[in-house]
């Protein structure tokens, strides 16, 4: 009997260009489980160096086409404490708004364009679209998706790369007009919200999916009293609690010989995950009391240590994002244009946010000229390599009497659980770039 | 007849222009109905070989394997479209080919290690009608949905587009927004970049960076001089203008020489 090879060279329904290769032995046990980005890299780290530094927040949002905010304030956040730079209370507020968009947008694309298909057994979300039972709910999730292009549309002028936010503030607010337009909309969308976790518990909350724990280290933000999205400290389930400003010196990068992917892990601990599940873990307290409601009524609880509940994360994530951007709209008011004013100042910093799927990190150095001088970041994609290796290990034993079709499709899911940015995690990833064949 | 074949590929860039695509949500179904996405791999699992009516290709061209992937799809495309900065000039992945160091040293910045791996064998970054004829530009990071939605109706017609190469301060003027340069000193690049985005970014009172490259018979190098001369800006920072998402044209090379 010869090894069992499950192997994709170009994986679907993701951000960028990834393989995946899984070899299994005789005895069912697994030999290699790889995903490799081969992405080819674009040196942000490099030719940011020599670039002002009002660049950088504009020039790293094209990192990512899909979280291009997240890079953005994450930039901005580093940038600006580097310098000293203080913002205002609605400057913060209008990019919370910005971001919780930005989720919406996000997790509705993945949920139904990206992750609902391989559930109910369509190739694509324009395949679902084709079948006239699922048309309709086609439809609202795009209404619901434009919702939050929509909120992106008003504060930053465009969909994918921002217009008006910049170091110290914005260049043009969104009128109260707008933002209240914007907020029946959102209150309409709550039912819609709610029928998606429901729809996404029924799709997940089965065999295997339902099995497949696999307990971890869980990284994101967190704050008492508030959901975190920008700010927060570095938080883990597991004793993990510093200001995010120190993750360059918690989170750290080994070389693991019998792979070939660096992995990052917590400085004197081991391999973590970031992510929506992990989010919701570790920050379900402060969760809006709907979002609360609806977990409590589809049996969702936390601790949930099962990857294939991501889905149902971001589905509770949704609902949180309409309640913390309706609440936003009315502390914002109408919103003024703040005078944006700031001198350069050489410094070094670091800031941590939360993109859609997961911790991101930027930050550098800069120096009295305005001038970059050095410059980091870390993709949430790049943290979650080893997590998903170990799904793989802990998993695919449990589901060897698939046939290989099926198997692959379940290992494929299992990458998609983490709704990866390839794109992003190109730069971390650094001898996991060969194809083999 | 038959819907025509629609291919999305993607190369060294973002995928927010592909992202972008489903970003039509209001007439997204209504275009599936009317032509046959083929390939797109970010959107769907299965999916098939050419040959297509209709190519878009996103990203900047960076290693040889997608210099041959490019000449392939080239084949396989009766119209062949650049789909946003990287595909049309290079965007901002081109920002390398000036950054003063050369392949070696930014490969040794980003990836600490002193690895040797032929994929990290990037070459300068440059649009893909450096390597192939181009039909159809959709300019811009990224860029704009009407032109999208319009490029397909028109090729559905059989029709050139029509893309407009007037400058940005065209369509700046008709919005009658106060102007940026003139008024408050403002290093704006609207008067020597291309039109289309409906003067996005002056008229939410942020300067033109120039994202949808040249625009026709632009005078960069004049521009580079008032920058200098009329708004004291740095030699260093118009430099960094006229370099950073068309930095391989012609026009805006023309430009940051200015400066130099």
């Amino acid at each position: 009997m010869s090894d069992r090879r499950l192997y994709v060279d170009y994986l679907a329904r993701m951000e960028g260009d990834g393989a995946m290769d899984i070899v299994i032995g005789e005895n069912g046990e697994i030999k290699k489980a790889a995903w490799e980005v081969w992405e080819p890299p674009r040196f942000f780290e490099a030719f940011l160096i020599g670039r002002k530094v009002e660049e950088a927040p504009e020039l790293v949002q094209r990192i990512c086409g899909i979280c291009p905010h997240a890079h953005h304030i994450a930039s901005l956040r580093s940038m600006e404490r580097a310098m000293g730079i203080k913002v205002s209370e609605q400057t913060r507020l209008l990019r919370e708004l910005m971001h919780y968009s930005d989720w919406i947008m996000s997790h509705a694309l993945h949920i139904y364009c990206l992750a609902a298909p391989d559930f109910v057994g369509y190739e694509s979300v324009v395949a679902m679209a084709g079948n006239p039972d699922l048309l309709p709910i086609v439809g609202k999730a795009l209404g619901l998706k434009r919702l939050g292009n929509d909120m992106i549309v008003a504060i930053c002028g465009n969909e994918i790369q921002n217009r008006t936010s910049v170091l110290g503030g914005f260049t043009a607010v969104p009128s109260k007009a707008t933002l209240q337009a914007l907020k029946e909309r959102l209150k309409a969308a709550k039912e819609f919200a709610f029928e998606t976790v429901k729809l996404v518990v029924s799709l997940g909350n089965v065999a295997p999916y339902n099995k497949l724990e696999r307990k971890a280290e869980y990284v994101s933000l967190y704050d008492p009293k508030r959901y975190p999205i920008n700010e927060g400290r570095l938080y883990s389930n597991d004793g993990l609690d510093v200001p995010d400003e120190e993750y360059p010196i918690w989170i750290l990068e080994k070389h693991v010989p019998s792979c070939n992917c660096k992995h990052a892990t917590i400085k004197g601990k081991g391999i973590f995950a970031v992510g929506p599940l992990m989010r919701v873990n570790n920050n379900f307290g402060t969760m809006s009391a709907d979002t609360k409601k609806i977990a409590a009524e589809v049996g969702f609880s936390v601790p949930c240590f099962l990857p294939y509940f991501s889905i149902v994360a971001r589905a509770l994530e949704i609902v949180h994002a309409i309640d913390a951007s309706i609440e936003l709209i009315d502390v914002l008011g109408e919103p003024k244009l703040d005078e944006i004013k700031y001198e350069y100042k050489a410094g070094e910093s670091y800031a941590v946010v939360e993109a859609a799927r997961g911790s991101a990190m930027h930050g550098g150095r800069v120096d009295k000229y305005g001038v970059i001088q050095k410059y980091d970041l870390i993709a949430p994609t790049a943290r979650n390599i080893a997590s998903l290796e170990a799904d793989f290990k802990a998993f695919v034993p449990q589901l060897l009497n698939l046939p290989d079709e099926e198997l692959t499709l379940k290992c494929e899911m299992m990458i998609r659980n983490y709704d990866p940015c390839q794109s992003c995690a190109t730069h971390s990833i650094k001898v996991n770039l060969r194809r083999e064949k | 007849m038959a819907n025509p074949k629609v291919a999305f590929f993607k190369f060294s860039s973002c995928a927010g222009c592909l992202l972008n695509v489903l970003n039509i949500e209001p007439v997204l179904l209504t275009v599936l109905s009317v032509i046959d996405i083929e390939y797109f791999v970010m959107a769907k699992r299965d999916n098939h070989h050419g040959p297509y009516t209709i190519g878009f290709v996103e990203g900047a061209v960076t290693t040889p394997k997608e210099v041959l992937e490019l000449k392939k799809i080239r084949e396989e495309c009766a119209i062949l479209v650049a789909m946003g900065a990287c595909a049309c000039t290079g965007g901002v992945p081109s920002i390398k080919n000036f950054s003063g160091m050369n392949q070696d040293q930014l490969t040794k910045t980003v990836y600490a290690e002193n690895i040797y791996d032929p994929f990290l064998a990037s070459i300068p970054a440059k649009g893909i009608d450096f390597y192939v004829k181009v039909d159809a530009y959709l300019r811009g990071c990224s860029y704009d949905l009407g032109e999208f939605v319009e490029l397909i109706k028109r090729a559905l017609k059989g029709e050139d587009p029509l893309f407009r190469p007037h400058s940005v301060c065209n369509e700046c003027k008709l919005k009658e927004n106060v102007c940026l340069l003139v008024s408050k000193g403002q290093p704006c690049m609207g008067s020597v970049s291309a039109a289309g985005c409906g003067a996005l970014c002056p008229s939410l009172n942020r300067q033109c960076e120039g994202c949808r490259g040249p625009a026709n018979d632009c005078n960069a190098a004049s521009l580079a001089k008032t920058f200098m001369e009329d708004l004291g800006l740095s030699k260093d920072d118009v430099v960094r203008k006229f370099r950073k998402y068309a930095g391989n044209t012609p026009e805006f090379s023309k430009g940051a020489e200015a400066a130099l």
